[in-house]
């Protein structure tokens, strides 16, 4: 048995048929354990569980894609995207901004990285009117930063 | 919101694999959203409130650029 149960496989799998229009890459950036020990560092304990996790939320629909990067091998991706811990991802889609997720989408973070994959595939939300015409006027960066707990 | 501006970057941090994070950013409580490093706020509120909190923070921006 994977990380996700069998039963929410399929209502995923299904909703992904029905919601998902365009091709969405997961790039993932991990850190694999090292063969050597260095004192002082730790090691990466979400990164094996996440990548685990996205593998099997990527395999529940063809429009889904995940590419794993392990990050002292690619560095410059990893900055271009502001990523500089691990385990974390983006999603390459019809998004006009970007969407990161740092550590495990596990508990209330695992709907929201549904619901973004979904979002990201389309290039729409379901935010009103006033909203989304408020952010396609923006004229400068904005950052949010949206800190979670697994349950 | 990220998907609806080029202007946006959303970061879903989860709190507890990166204490340093939430230390920084004061996390006592969960949804905590920070918004360009300078408005804060805890709990999922209603959109219209989320977007109040946004232009505040976009209108905060502003006035620091200019002065």
């Amino acid at each position: 048995m994977g990380l996700i149960a069998d039963k929410d496989r399929e209502t995923i799998r299904a909703h992904f048929d029905e919601s998902l229009s365009g091709d969405v890459e997961i790039v993932m950036f991990t850190e694999r354990e090292s063969p050597i020990i260095i004192p002082g560092k730790q090691p990466c304990e979400m990164c094996a569980q996440t990548e685990e996790l996205l593998k099997e939320v990527a395999s529940l629909s063809d429009k889904l894609k995940l590419t794993v990067n392990e990050i002292s091998s690619a560095k410059e991706e990893a900055f271009a995207m502001g990523i500089n811990r691990v385990p974390a991802f983006v999603f390459k889609g019809a998004s006009r901004g970007r969407v990161r997720f740092f550590g495990i989408p596990s508990g209330y973070e695992f709907s929201a990285l549904i619901a973004d994959l979904v979002d990201v595939s389309n290039g729409t939300t379901d935010l009103t009117e006033e909203t989304r015409k408020y952010l396609s006027a923006l004229t400068e960066d904005v950052n949010i930063k949206v800190f979670t707990t697994p349950t | 919101m990220a998907v609806e501006s080029e202007h946006v970057t959303a970061d879903v941090i989860e709190a507890m694999e990166f204490p340093d994070l939430s230390r920084r950013y004061g996390v006592r409580g969960v949804p905590k959203i920070v918004i360009n490093e300078t408005t804060e706020f805890v709990g999922a509120l209603p959109e219209a409130q989320y977007l109040a909190h946004l232009r505040a923070a976009v209108e905060a921006n502003g006035k620091d650029t200019a002065e």
